[in-house]
Parts: C-alpha cells; structure tokens; sequence
C-alpha cells in the first residue's frame, strides 16, 4: 500500500519520464518540420498565407522604409512580417545567441558581411535551394541584376558557389561638402593654393588636408574645414581604410580575395608596410587639422555636423544625402574621395539579408519569399520615394530607370540619388574599397582601430601600424571557432 | 508530551541505523531552507560552475553551444595580456576615484543636509533623483552635455579657455566618466550617511558641546565614530558596484579614446558579445569576482573588527 508521499513521488517521476522525451523532442533541431507543397494551380506567392515570420535587421534606411510599408508584401502573400531594429552589434549578439540555440526566433537575418556573414555563414541558408526553384517565384532579373562587386561582397564567403545572402543596402563612403562654401571661396582658395579645389576624383588626399586648412584660417561660416568619424569604433577603421588603400597599404597581401568573397585564413597581416605607415602619418597630419571633436564622432555625428556647420566637408557614407538635404537643402555636394599615390578608394559598407538555415518548414519557404520581395526592383524604387527611410538600390535596373536618372540632379525627389554619380565612381572595381571579410574580423576592427585612436592621441604611426599588425597576427593566428 | 519528552532522551542512546542517519541530516530547519538554497543553486552555483568549466574551454555556438578543452590557454592568456593589465590599472584608478568623490561629496551633503531644519525632505527628494535615472540614460545625458557642438558643459569650458574635446581627450574622458558617476550616486551615500546621523545620540553631543567641543571636534570624536560601520556599509555597496561599471562608458566612449576608459567590464563585454570568445570572457568574469570578493571581505573583517 503507498502512502500519500510516495503515491506523490511516483506521480511526479512518472509524470516527468512521461513528459521528458516530449520536453527534449520540443527542443531538439531533430523535428523539423517540413515546408508544404506548391498544390496545382496555386499562386507561389500565397504558398505560405497565414505563417509568421521575424527580420532582425540593423536600424538602417531601408528597412525603415519597409516596416513603415509592408502592406503590399502582406497582401500579396498573406504572410506575417515581424520587424525588428537594432543597433548593429546588439543584432550581431542576438543572431550569434539565436545560432548557438540551435533554433530561429529569427528567420531573415541582416547579414553583415564582416559580423554576421563571415563568421556565421555555417548558421545561413544557401539561397541557390530557393534561386530557380520551379515552385518558387522567380528572383526579378537574376543575381545578375545586383551589382556585381555587391553581390560578390555582400553575398557569398571564401567561395563562388554559395550565396548566403541578397545585397539589401549599400551605403559607401564618398566626399561631402558645402557647395555653397566652395562656390564663395573656390577662386581665392585656388589662387592661394595654386590648384583647384573642386571636389572631385582628381584631387588628391594632400590637397584635401590643404583644402581643411585653408578653410580652417579663412572661413567664419564652420568652425573646421573637415571633420572625421575617428571615435574609437568601427567608423575610425572605415575613415582609415581610405586611405591606407589610397596609399596602397592593406590589411593583408591577398587584399582583394579577402575583400570580395572572403578567407577563413588570411594569412599574415602586411598593415606596417611602408605604405601603410606612411598611410598612418598621412592621416595623423589630417586629423591634426580636423574638428578636434572628430575623436568622439562616429558616422552620425559627423554627419551632424556638417549639417550643423561646424564643418565644411567629411568624408561618410553616402545615404546620409537625404538627411543633409533636409537641413541645407540644395547646399551639400557629393565627389568621390580623392585618390592617393596608388588609387582612390572608398569604403563598401553594404549588407545583404540572409535566412537562417534553423529556419523550417513553412517558416524556411516565407522567409525566401520576404528576401525576394525586398531586395526586388520595385521595392527598392519604393524605398527610394519613402519618407521614412529609403536607402539606395543594388539593383543595376533600378539606376536605369528614367526617374531614378532623373533623379540625380536637382530639384531631386529623390534626394540619395543626388549621389548616384559619385557612388557609380566609387562602385568600379579599381575604386571599391572592401574591408576583410574573414571570420575574427570582429576582433580586428577592435585591434585597429583601438591602435588608430592611440595615434590621435600621440602614439606614433609607426607605433600603431606595428602593434596593430602584431595583434592581428595573434587574432588571425587563435583562428576562428564559434 | 511526556512521551515526547522521553522519546527526545532516550533517541540518543540507540546506535543510529544507516536509515536514520540519513534521515536526521534533513532536519525542519533544513527542509525549509533547501527550496530556497535549491533555487540560489540553479541561479548562481550552477552558472558559477559553468563559468569555471567555460574558463578552461574553448566555446562553440554554430549549431549549439560545444566546449572543448583548452587547459590554460585563457587564464595565461588573460594573465600575460597587457592590455588586461593597463585596464585591470584603470579599473583601480576608476574605483579609488569615483569611491573617493563619492564619500567626500556624500558625506558632506549629509552633513549639510543634516543640519538643515526647514524643506529638509524637500531638498532631500531632489539630490536623491540622480539616483533614480537609469545609469545608461546618465552616459545618454553625459554625452549630449559635453558634445562640442552643442553641449552645455562643452560651452561652458569653452567660454572659460578650456580648447579640445571632453570626451575626445584621453584624460579629460576619463575624468567626465568618473563625474557622471559620482552625480548619479553621490546621493546614495548622502542618504545612508544622513540615516547614520540621525541614529547619533542627541545627548551625547549636547554634552560634547557643553564641554566645550566645537563642530569639528565633534564630528571627528563622536559622530565620525558613530557612523563609521554604516559608512563602511556604503563603501561597500558602491564599490561592488564600480566594479560592475558600465552602461556610461559603453554610452559615451565605449572605452575610448585610446582605451582611456577601458575598464574591465568593458573588455569583458567586448570578448564575449563582440568577438564571442566565451571562455576568455568567463576568465575574465572569474578574475572580477575575485577582486569583488577580496573588495567584500576586506570590508566585511574591517566591520568585523570595529564590532
């Protein structure tokens, strides 16, 4: 006979034995569902009405312009988007900890190239199972439509076949600068400087820094004549590659694989070449010159000041055309950056969305859907008309369109294709600038650019170009393992 | 109750069975402190235990979290490291600075506000509202007050001749870091100082004052010793918790510039949730508790001693 205890205590046992497996199974990648099939006559938009799924995305241009108009997509497939923003490194800590559960709370992923794409591309979808597929809508003019050099950087890692992801956004560093402070000292600046100053790809990163100067002791309307994203962050390592690249220093020897499709193991670092070094000097001498507040400035608040005229021209990404015209309308130009003794270069920060490869089932096949939708010519046009946000497109046909090209001069309802030529400059493949893409890169943007900063702050370029070609040797050399 | 009583005496002189042994180690009191302790368990010991384990790993997270076995590969790591160590030397500067300022500042104001009569929990309530504002919304505040473009403190030091960049100088960002978290818990030591002097024995300063003491006789003969264990107390609160700095840093400079204000808390972050090196974090983590516990126990045996 049991008594009231131990009557208990084989409940409970008997009851948790029950309710294991089932517990387990709930958590195991073991049951995973299976996506439903395209039924005769279907439309293979609405295959998967009704399901739900999330984007986690940075808080970029173009996604704000799709959480404030996803209404089409919604109606054309029937399926749920859930948004949401985050501040890029705080999306890099929750796809890595979604990854490593071994389950998607988040189906589309913003995959950064360098933060997420590099190091998790073992956690994304080959998107080739979706590209083509007979009972799936086709991808609008192919993978050929995005911009190579995106597709390539944005798109796949360490090798040709694979594409983790669709170019989404493609934000790249250009110069900006105050039209109207050009228009008014142009003539004197040129016969004091003995060239003329208009921004364009002729000039050269020296005369840029006597450009800063000039306006430094002859202007009242700003305070400085440049202004830099040198805040100890990533922006300090994006201000730099610039022009180390101008320079034709790199990160490592095989610069360009490393920055188009990636490496998992890219060998030794080479930034205290000479051409890096003297890269080093070169841009210890421009932000000698700089707005001093240059140091807490990351891409935003350059941008504000230039619209605040604390500065008259900076180099910084280009989406932020739209925002400078809403303060100083008509008064902002764009060029691309000047060129060193090897080259111009100017910095890709472009992104592509990527599925997780824990997505399943229905989720797995809605996920592909939204991916198409997002990154196809007509949601980009519509990105590039909406308030609230917009971004620019990395569809080459999108640029084609008649009022996209009518877009590019003034008046522009458009306002960031007011950069379109500049950007066309910068896109050429001797013109892009593309960072490492390898897997610890995470690790050695922090090396670089916690070095850089040091050298603002009195360290020597010679210093800084050794101690942080040292670290990124030990990085490179722990590898990657997550 | 006779039976009871006989029972209790005679228990002991029976040899105990293996069975009963094992029953008389969960005794009433322990029945009721094991769901308690079973919980401090799964919330602390357990992740404690992980922590340790993780140390001496190498953690991977593609696929589910897998830990291989790297010795000592992150403890020599952590320990030849001189950046950990430059930051290690500024997290020690940081404590001293902030805990220093804050028991001046706190201690004064209690004082002041002590001896104030009218609209005491008037002033009261708006030295304590620092206190109340979310460590993460004071960088946000910081921030904007010392931008050089708009801030009100950037100004200021400008009007005064003060050229360069709060935030952007290696110094001068230290220094604005330490004061935004001394304006947000100075309060905090004023309120359990101005406890402490109410709790000081009326009396015993009117007879200080009869006697002749002045003012600051008797604070340093009477009310200093009388206060000096709750004022151990707040040392203690808020030097455990500097150790734990960080939404102002990572709001304002994010360890910058130069790793001026890199402090640990902002290099453990950065291994863990920006380069994922798991098992280096956790060593380091094991390292600040550590020096948390040394901080705890040298307060708790000079309490112990005045006692």
């Amino acid at each position: 006979m049991l008594n009231r205890r131990e009557l208990l205590r084989t409940g409970l046992l008997g009851a948790g034995a029950l309710a294991a497996p089932g517990l387990l199974a709930a958590c195991s990648n073991e049951t995973t569902a299976r996506m439903p099939a395209l039924k005769a006559g279907e439309d293979p938009w609405r295959r998967f009405a009704g399901t739900t799924i999330n984007f986690i995305s940075e808080n970029t241009a173009p996604t704000a312009a799709i959480a404030a108009n996803l209404k089409p997509f919604t109606e054309l497939t029937g399926i749920n988007v859930r948004i949401v923003n985050l501040e890029l490194s705080a999306l890099v800590q929750r796809v890595a900890l979604d990854m490593a559960s071994g389950d998607s709370q988040y189906q589309v992923v913003y995959a950064d190239p360098y933060q997420v794409l590099a190091p998790y591309s073992a956690g994304l979808a080959d998107l080739r199972e979706f590209i083509g597929a007979e009972d799936f809508p086709p991808l609008e003019g192919g993978l050929e439509d995005f911009i190579p050099t995106q597709m390539d950087a944005a798109g796949r890692f360490a090798e040709e076949g694979p594409v983790f992801a669709l170019p989404y956004d493609c934000p790249t560093m250009i110069w900006q600068y105050r039209i109207d402070l050009f228009d008014k000292y142009g003539d004197a600046m040129a016969d004091e400087l003995g060239f003329d100053p208009t921004p364009g790809s002729d000039r050269t990163w020296d005369e840029y820094l006597q450009i800063a100067r000039w306006f430094n002791d002859n202007a009242d309307e700003v305070s400085y004549g440049t202004g830099h994203q040198a805040k100890q962050h990533d922006s300090l390592m994006c201000d730099f590659s610039n022009i180390l690249w101008s320079y034709g220093g790199d990160y490592f020897a095989a610069g360009e694989q490393i920055g188009l499709l990636g490496l998992r193991d890219p060998g030794k670092c080479t930034l205290n070449s000479a051409e890096g070094v003297e890269a080093a000097e070169f841009y210890s001498s421009l932000m000698a010159a700089a707005h001093p507040a240059s140091r807490t400035w990351d891409w935003d608040g350059v941008g504000a000041a230039l619209r605040a005229s604390e500065i008259a021209m900076c180099p910084n990404w280009h989406e932020f055309a739209a925002s400078n015209e809403q303060a100083l309308p008509g008064k902002v130009g764009y060029a691309p950056l000047p060129k060193g003794p090897a080259r111009s270069a100017h910095m890709y920060g472009g992104t592509g969305i990527a599925i997780s490869d824990n997505a399943q089932g229905a989720q797995r096949g809605a996920a592909w859907l939204f991916v198409n939708w997002a990154t196809s010519p007509e949601t980009q046009l519509s990105n590039l008309r909406s308030s609230a946000g917009g971004g620019t497109p990395t569809r080459t046909s999108v640029y084609e369109l008649p009022q996209v090209r009518a877009a590019e001069q003034r008046p522009s309802d458009l306002p960031n294709m007011l950069t379109a030529e500049a950007v066309r400059t910068a896109w050429e493949p001797d013109n892009v600038g593309l960072r490492p893409k390898i897997p610890m890169w995470n690790a050695c943007d922090t090396a670089i650019f916690t070095e850089l900063s040091k050298m603002i702050a009195g360290q020597s370029p010679q210093e800084t170009m050794d101690n942080a070609t040292e670290r990124f040797d030990q990085i490179v050399e722990r590898g990657w393992v997550a | 109750m006779t039976t009871a009583t006989n029972r209790r005496v005679t228990a002991p002189t029976q040899p105990p069975g293996p069975e009963k042994q094992k029953k008389k180690r969960l005794t009433f009191t322990g029945g009721l402190m094991a769901p308690g302790v079973a919980v401090l368990a799964l919330l602390s010991i357990l992740p404690f235990i992980a922590l340790v384990v993780m140390s001496f790993s190498t953690v991977q997270l593609l696929g589910g979290v897998r830990l291989s076995w790297a010795g000592l590969d992150n403890w020599s790591r952590a320990l030849a490291d001189p950046d950990m160590w430059s930051s290690w030397l500024k997290t020690i500067i940081f404590l001293g600075a902030t805990l220093g300022l804050e028991m001046v500042l706190g201690i004064g104001l209690a004082l002041l506000l002590h001896r104030v009569t009218r609209g005491r929990g008037l002033l009261l309530s708006l030295i304590l509202l620092p206190m109340f504002v979310a460590p993460v919304i004071v960088g946000l505040l910081g921030r904007y007050l010392t931008d050089s473009t708009f801030g009100l403190y950037a100004w200021l030091l400008n009007q005064m001749g003060w050229e360069g960049d709060i935030l952007g100088g290696t110094t001068s960002a230290f220094v604005a870091v330490v004061l935004m978290d001394v304006w947000e818990w100075t309060p905090l030591v004023a309120l359990i100082t101005l406890a402490g002097l109410s709790s000081v024995n009326p009396s015993t300063m009117e007879a200080a004052s009869l006697d002749g003491a002045g003012y600051w006789r008797s604070l340093q003969h009477i009310v200093f010793p009388s206060i000096s264990g709750i004022l151990l107390v707040a040392l203690l609160i808020r030097a455990m918790d500097a150790v734990r700095y960080y939404d102002i840093i990572f709001v304002t400079t994010n360890g910058g510039p130069a790793d001026a204000t890199k402090i640990i808390p902002i290099r453990l972050f950065e291994n863990a949730f920006r380069f994922f090196d798991l098992g280096y974090a956790a060593t380091i983590g094991l390292m600040m508790l550590v020096l948390t516990i040394l901080i705890a126990q040298g307060f708790v045996r000079v309490l112990a001693r005045k006692d």
